[in-house]
């Protein structure tokens, strides 16, 4: 059964938050959801699994030293950057 | 104008590629503002692609798709122009990189128009999510376009792009092609290379096409598929040559119709593909009622599995490397967890929130590996279809386009919404869907054909051989 303490743990592992109200509706949301997903539980699971698999991972590439973005293109993007590195807040 | 005929007058210097770019661009400024397919309009870019386009005819050098104005859908990474995902964790996202398939056609220098409109991070069937705000219709501007790649499908139908690039992981090219009247091809899972689509679920997500015609899809993907060292799921199996089928004869084929996909749709929706079947036997193709038993736990499955891979996917964005940060966050924790609350919407939020919780230890067994039981049995059945069949034909979607407001606000309806498309995601199979009829409300109605991995040739060649004979009615727009 979902409840709003299930939607804060997984909100927690989802590194969501919400305010109460939104953790209300969230959790209304979940709770008609999940009743749908419970469609899954009633699959008959003694059928086995057919090997067929739609991708061929056997033609994969060596894994090789290549060429990389210049560091000041992939900085391009950050928000806040000093000199060579992306700033985050202080942990320590 | 289809794409063979562009190309000759493009050749032909009948018009010269400067001169078709600015036709469009022209088209959008005087009508997206009321549809809103594109997010990002390259005007200026465009122009400038557009003379190097015509440059490469000039001196005898034209490809396939010199000086072709595309619209490209706004989860596809463009070197130097704005990928927002429809997202405002992506609003200013500027990526360093093309993805394959723009490297392909740019080498041929395609044009490209602008990045279309979407559902955020490619999550819904109506393209209301957006950030940007939503697409409207233009065989009705009250009425959604269906999504993901409702943007993209919008662009086409309004004559605002040649053809349009799209991505489809449940059948976002393929619903909102049938709620817009146009053409949506999905190719089969590792046929286009995926390097540079903004992950959604990577087991299920692939670029497909939405054009005016099964051969211009064709066309395109022509130009798109083939392996890539970039993204270990692509194929060398594809064969390339699209449309070589198109125009041939089909009446040897053999057509399955899976019973089940009839029984949740509306009667004008039943009606008009079944009358399309109809005109397969005419032609002396063979009807073969055929039988999917598991789309009943498609939906569920195909929700479990896809938001499993995007809750994965989407931790990435956590405000610190790039994308949206908030100005909320004291510490590293607070700071990833107020960006995310801040960048994703509501869909998004709870995709994830769906996804973690089918990972979940306790619930793991039961939902995400039961799901994936399904996705293997799905296939099975599938396989079987296939021995007696060449493609299987069934409705795009359960309705026409609905009222915007209508029903996108409530998770559970949308979702069953999606359950004539997903299970070709799942099998990873290609299906193409062009308009069959139109319903009371003069909406487009979408039939799809499905075919067998990596035979694209035949679903186009069927679908082609329909359009041909179809009456397709224009865009009010």
């Amino acid at each position: 059964m979902f409840n709003t303490e299930l939607t804060r743990h997984l909100a927690e592992l989802s590194k969501l938050e919400f305010t109460d109200a939104e953790l209300d509706k969230m959790t209304n949301d979940m709770t008609n959801i999940i009743a749908v997903m419970d469609k899954v539980c009633g699959f008959d699971t003694s059928k086995k699994p057919y090997a067929l698999d739609a991708v061929d991972y056997k033609d994969l590439r060596r894994d090789e030293h290549g060429e990389s973005y210049p560091t000041e293109k992939i900085l391009e993007n950050a928000d806040i950057k000093r000199g060579a590195t992306f700033v985050v807040p202080k942990v320590v | 104008m289809d794409l063979v005929t562009m190309r000759e007058k493009l050749d032909k210097k009948e018009i010269s590629a400067v001169e078709l770019t600015q036709s469009y661009l022209d088209k959008i400024k005087e009508k997206d503002k009321e549809l809103n397919s594109y997010i990002t309009v390259c005007e200026d870019a465009a122009i400038e692609q557009a003379k190097a386009a015509q440059e490469m005819i000039d001196s005898g050098n034209a490809g396939a798709f010199t000086g072709l104005p595309i619209s490209v859908k706004d989860n596809i990474c463009t070197n130097g122009v704005k990928t927002t995902c429809a997202s405002k964790m992506l609003a200013d996202f500027v990526p360093i990189y093309d993805a394959t398939v723009m490297e392909k056609l740019n080498k041929e220098k395609i044009v490209m128009l602008g990045k279309t409109n979407m559902d955020e991070f490619a999550m819904g069937g109506s393209s209301q999510t957006s950030y940007f705000g939503g697409v409207k219709n233009p065989y009705d501007t009250s009425r959604v376009t269906g999504g993901s790649s409702g943007g993209a499908a919008a662009s086409v139908a309004a004559g605002l792009c040649a053809a349009a690039l799209g991505s489809d992981t449940g059948g976002s090219v393929r619903q909102p092609a049938s709620f817009c009247g146009v053409t949506g091809l999905k190719p089969t899972y590792g046929a286009v290379s995926r390097w540079g689509l903004i992950a959604f679920a990577s087991s299920l997500d692939q670029i497909g096409v939405l054009a005016n015609s099964a051969a211009d899809t064709g066309y395109m993907l022509n130009g798109i598929y083939g392996r890539d060292f970039n993204d270990a799921t692509s194929s060398a199996k594809s064969k390339g040559d699209y449309t070589r089928l198109a125009g041939t004869d089909i009446s040897k084929l053999k057509i399955g119709i899976p019973k089940e996909f009839f029984d949740g749709v509306t009667d004008e929706v039943k009606t008009a593909v079944l009358k399309a079947a109809d005109y397969y036997k005419a032609l002396g193709c063979e009807l073969v009622e055929c039988s999917l038993p598991s789309l009943e736990y498609a939906v569920s499955a195909y929700y479990l599995i896809s938001s499993a891979e995007a809750a994965s996917n989407l931790s990435r964005f956590d405000g610190i490397k790039y994308g949206y940060r908030s100005g909320l966050g004291e510490d590293f924790n607070d700071l990833i967890k107020a960006s995310r609350r801040e960048g994703f919407g509501d869909e998004v939020k709870r995709r994830i929130m769906l996804g973690n919780y089918a990972l979940c230890s306790g619930y793991y067994d039961a939902y995400y590996k039961n799901a994936t039981r399904i996705r293997t049995q799905i296939r099975k059945e599938y396989a079987d279809i296939f021995e007696k069949c060449n493609v299987i034909l069934t409705p795009t979607a359960p309705t026409t386009a609905y009222k915007i407001g209508e029903q996108e606000h409530d998770p559970v309806k949308m979702y069953l919404a999606d359950i004539c498309t997903v299970t070709v995601n799942i099998a990873g199979l290609p299906a193409i869907s062009t308009t069959c009829g139109y319903g009371e409300n003069g909406m487009p109605i979408g039939m799809s054909l499905t075919g067998r991995a990596f035979d694209e040739q035949t679903i186009i060649a069927v679908c082609d051989r329909f359009e041909r004979d179809f009456d397709r009615k224009e865009a009010r727009i």
